[in-house]
Parts: C-alpha cells; sequence; structure tokens
C-alpha cells in the first residue's frame, strides 16, 4: 500500500478561547488513498464541513497536521478542487468563462483552454449553454458547472460540501449518477460531505459516519458491492441492508444531539 | 406595438392629468398668473427657448460641469470604497468624516467653496463631485464588504492570488450595488449642478433659472425647470438601458 493522497493526523478545531471555547473537531485521523471516494455523513453541528474547509485550507486546525501526498496543506489551492452547495460559480461569467476561470489563473494558452472547456461542457451535459449566466440555469445545472470548473484545475483531490444539498430528489439522484460516472472515468480521489445517508451509501466506497460534540469520527463502514451504472441501488438487497447500518448509527447521533 | 405603447402611455397617464389639471385651473381662473402661469404658456416659452437655440450652449455649460464632477466622483468613490472594504485603517480613517458629509447638505458648502477654490467652474465642479462622492462611496464599501465568503474561496481554490482577489472577484461581485450608487449619483449631479449656479455664474441652466426667476419671466424659469427634469429623466434611462445591456449577468428591479 502507497502513501495516501490525503492525511490526517490528530486534527483538532476550537473556535474561540478559553472557557466558552467550541470544540468543533477532536482528534480527526483520516486516511484517504488514491482512487477512493469517501463521503462523510452526520448530523448537523458535527464538524464535517469544518473538516472539509480544513483540507481546503480556507481554516486553520487548532492542533494536528494534514498532508497531501505528502505535503503539508498550507492555505487553498488548486490542487484541491472544492464545490460547494451555493456560491461556487461567478455569476458575471458565462458557463464557458466559469468553466474555463482556473486555466485562465494558471495561464493555460487560448486554445488549450477552449479545447479542455468543450471536453469539460460534454462531460457534464451543458452543450448549447456555454454562452449563459450562471442566473439562467436551474441548480442542477449550475453545479454540473461547479463540477466542471473543479475538473478543470485537475486536482489531487475533489472536495465536495453537499453539492447536491440544494436540489430536488430527482435532480439528486440524476447528478449522483453522473459524478459516479466520472469519478469511474477519472477515478479522482474524492472526499464528499453530506447529510444525507443514502446519497453516502451510494457514492462513498468507504462512510464516514461522524459524532457532534465534539466532532469526532464516530464509525467507518466499507461498501463492498458495486452500485450499478444508472445508479439504480434500490433493488440491492446488499445496499438496502448497509443504509440501514449507517443510518442507525446516524440515528444516534441525531437523537444524542437532540437529548 | 401596440401593448408596448398602451403601456407607455398608462404610465404616463398620471403625470398627464396633473398637466391637465394645471392648465384647466389657469384657464378657469383658479391659479392667479403670479402664483402659477399656465402650462401652455410654459410650454411655448419651452419650445422657443429649445428653437431659438438659447437652451444649447447653457446645456453644455451644465453638462460639463456635471459630467466632470460625476466621473470624478465615480473613480475616487469607487477606488475608496474598495480600499475601505479591504484595509481596515483606510475604513478607520474615512468611516466617521464620511457619516459627517452624509447629510450635510452639499450645496450649503459651495460659499465656503468658492473661498477657497475661486467663484469659477472649479468650485462648482468640486462641490458636485463631492455630492456624487458619497452614495458611490457608502455602496461600493457595502458591495465589496458583502461579497460571499464562499465566492471569495472558490477564487482562492482556483488559483487566484490574494493580491488578485480584489480585481477578479471584489469589484465584479460588488459591481451591481456600485451600479446602484452611480444611479443615485447621476440624480444628484443634476440636484447640486442647479444650486451651485445659482451663485456667480454666467452660464448653465441653474444660471438660466436664476437670471429668468429674477426678472418675473416665471414661464421661461418654468420651462428650463422643467427641461432639467426631462434631462435628469432621460440620462437615467439611458443608464439604465446601459446596464441592461452591459450587466446582463445581473437580474436588475424591473424599474
Amino acid at each position: 500500500m502507497g502513501e495516501p493522497c490525503l492525511d490526517l493526523r490528530a486534527v483538532a478545531m476550537r473556535y474561540g478561547r478559553g472557557p466558552e471555547a467550541v470544540e468543533a473537531l477532536a482528534s480527526i485521523d483520516l486516511a484517504v488513498d488514491e482512487h477512493e471516494f469517501v463521503t462523510i455523513v452526520g448530523p448537523s453541528g458535527c464538524g464535517k464541513s469544518t473538516l472539509l474547509y480544513l483540507v481546503g485550507g480556507f481554516l486553520q486546525p487548532s492542533a494536528g497536521t494534514i498532508r497531501l501526498r505528502g505535503k503539508p496543506i498550507a492555505g487553498p489551492g488548486p490542487d484541491r478542487g472544492i464545490v460547494f452547495q451555493r456560491y461556487s460559480l461567478f455569476p458575471w461569467l458565462t458557463v464557458r468563462g466559469n468553466i474555463a476561470y482556473g486555466l485562465a489563473e494558471k495561464g493555460t494558452p487560448r486554445r488549450e483552454r477552449d479545447r479542455i472547456v468543450s471536453e469539460l461542457v460534454r462531460l457534464v451535459h451543458l452543450e448549447g449553454f456555454e454562452e449563459r449566466y450562471p442566473r439562467e440555469l436551474s441548480g442542477g445545472m449550475q453545479q454540473r458547472v461547479a463540477l466542471a470548473q473543479t475538473l478543470a484545475c485537475q486536482p489531487d483531490i475533489l472536495l465536495m460540501d453537499e453539492p447536491f444539498g440544494a436540489l430536488d430528489a430527482q435532480t439528486r439522484r440524476i447528478l449522483q449518477d453522473e459524478l459516479r460516472r466520472i469519478w469511474r472515468r477519472d477515478m479522482k480521489t474524492v472526499l464528499f460531505v453530506t447529510h444525507d445517508v443514502e446519497e453516502a451509501v451510494a457514492l462513498g466506497n468507504r462512510i464516514v459516519v461522524m459524532a457532534a460534540r465534539p466532532g469526532r469520527i464516530k464509525e467507518v463502514f466499507h461498501r463492498g458491492f458495486e452500485v450499478p451504472e444508472g445508479g439504480e441501488f434500490d433493488a440491492i438487497p446488499e445496499f438496502t441492508a448497509l443504509k440501514l447500518r449507517v443510518w442507525r448509527s446516524v440515528k444516534e447521533e441525531v437523537e444524542a444531539a437532540r437529548a | 406595438m401596440s401593448a408596448r405603447l398602451a403601456l407607455g402611455l398608462s404610465r404616463l397617464a398620471p403625470l398627464l392629468l396633473l398637466l391637465a389639471a394645471w392648465q384647466a385651473a389657469s384657464a378657469a381662473g383658479l391659479l392667479p398668473r403670479r402664483v402659477l402661469p399656465p402650462f401652455a404658456e410654459v410650454a411655448a416659452a419651452l419650445w422657443a427657448l429649445i428653437a431659438s437655440g438659447e437652451l444649447w450652449p447653457h446645456t453644455v455649460a451644465s453638462l460639463t460641469r456635471a459630467g466632470i464632477g460625476f466621473a470624478v466622483a465615480v473613480a475616487a468613490g469607487i477606488a475608496l470604497g474598495l480600499l475601505m472594504a479591504r484595509i481596515r485603517s483606510v475604513q478607520r480613517a474615512v468611516e466617521p468624516i464620511l457619516l459627517l458629509v452624509y447629510p450635510v447638505p452639499k450645496p450649503a458648502l459651495i460659499p465656503l467653496f468658492m473661498i477657497w477654490l475661486g467663484i469659477g467652474d472649479f468650485s462648482k465642479i468640486t462641490v458636485i463631485a463631492l455630492a456624487c462622492l458619497v452614495p458611490v462611496v457608502i455602496a461600493t464599501f457595502n458591495g465589496a464588504r458583502g461579497v460571499d465568503e464562499f465566492l471569495l474561496w472558490s477564487a482562492r481554490a482556483r488559483g487566484t492570488s490574494e493580491r488578485a482577489l480584489l480585481w477578479r472577484v471584489v469589484l465584479p461581485a460588488a459591481l451591481p450595488q456600485i451600479a446602484a450608487g452611480v444611479r443615485t449619483a447621476i440624480a444628484v449631479a443634476i440636484i447640486v449642478l442647479v444650486s451651485s449656479e445659482f451663485i456667480s455664474s454666467d452660464a448653465g441652466l441653474g444660471f438660466l433659472i436664476f437670471s429668468y426667476g429674477g426678472v418675473g419671466a416665471d414661464d421661461a424659469m418654468l420651462a428650463v425647470v422643467i427641461f432639467l427634469a426631462l434631462l435628469g429623466y432621460f440620462l437615467d434611462r439611458a443608464y439604465v438601458g446601459l446596464l441592461r445591456r452591459y450587466m446582463a449577468w445581473h437580474a436588475f428591479a424591473q424599474h
């Protein structure tokens, strides 16, 4: 087994100081291998988004180390592509401009940029929408653009912060399926945060359940079977069984948080 | 075509009604001439001013003053607003002054500016610029401060450096609010322009109003006022039209 793509050791995050300090994350150890698709699921307030923002370099951990391919993380960078639930796109740029954004920042020549953009437009099925602005697109289409924009930077790892959380149920499933298809094609390493248990099981090879107060890893599940092309997991008995086990683990935490 | 025309006319209806009432009141003798001349005479005076060409040099003089003051204010206002939003010490230094200057009626500063800067165009342009500056600075500051954190994160994760963030993200994201501030500044420019031209002036629409008012030519005086209203209205329409065309990415409110 080689070096993991992403390696978190004893990562802790506290907000504030003294007796009023809030411990958002307590001693997280997590290693994500190359080509692995890891989903993190947990109740709100368990620090799962905070964990992602630490890997993104937007926040600095209070303790511990985070390494990407052996290098410690110092601030945000295009080696980690992030997709947020909203506000990933620049409203003043067209679909083409948004997808090309990272390439332009990197100084990729014009022709090369155009080639990559049209390839990505095809990949996320947005042909014909290249000159539209984000406000003219549906929520699902906006997230497709955000995914293409992130892939354009060719990151070592994809960080996804409840990217389909604001979408309706049908659109969400279609986009999950497309993400799985893209992952199979490129075998990108993905760290995906969600509060939706079914989504976590449908996408992750490994499903990490987090607990709240303080945020920590509670339980890890491995999905030992493949989800078929087309994403029709409903008929797979193993899927239903795993989903139930993960749900029970999450439910304890939701109830604990409510108590 | 007819639907749009009908809508346009229906919007004008209250205004037309008001003008008709004005004319009717004058004709019925309810509105003495020394209070308000009949609308028809004011309209005739406006037509005469336009046809004789008398209005144009004054319009050019006024628009030059207002235009320079406005342009300086927009450039300086955007720069200052961005600096305030990005650099804490600049905000601390400028904000109290700005809030103090905000409610001061800028025309009240004209005599002071004339002592400092002379009675010519320079003092007039300065007071117009100062008046226009305030809405632009405030709008830019609020727009730049209100940029969503995720948008900044998104840019940084796509390779934008801390230095480039201002041009790549903060300024474009603040543009809709800046555009609204600039629209306010257009109206402010005209208001302050006219006041500035009341004092020690030999050209300009404000000068014209003041001169006709001084000799009792109320119909011509009001004609210039109406002309100013129309000028302001069309400048605003043209500005909004430009925004719709060149900032199509933003959904502006429908008015």
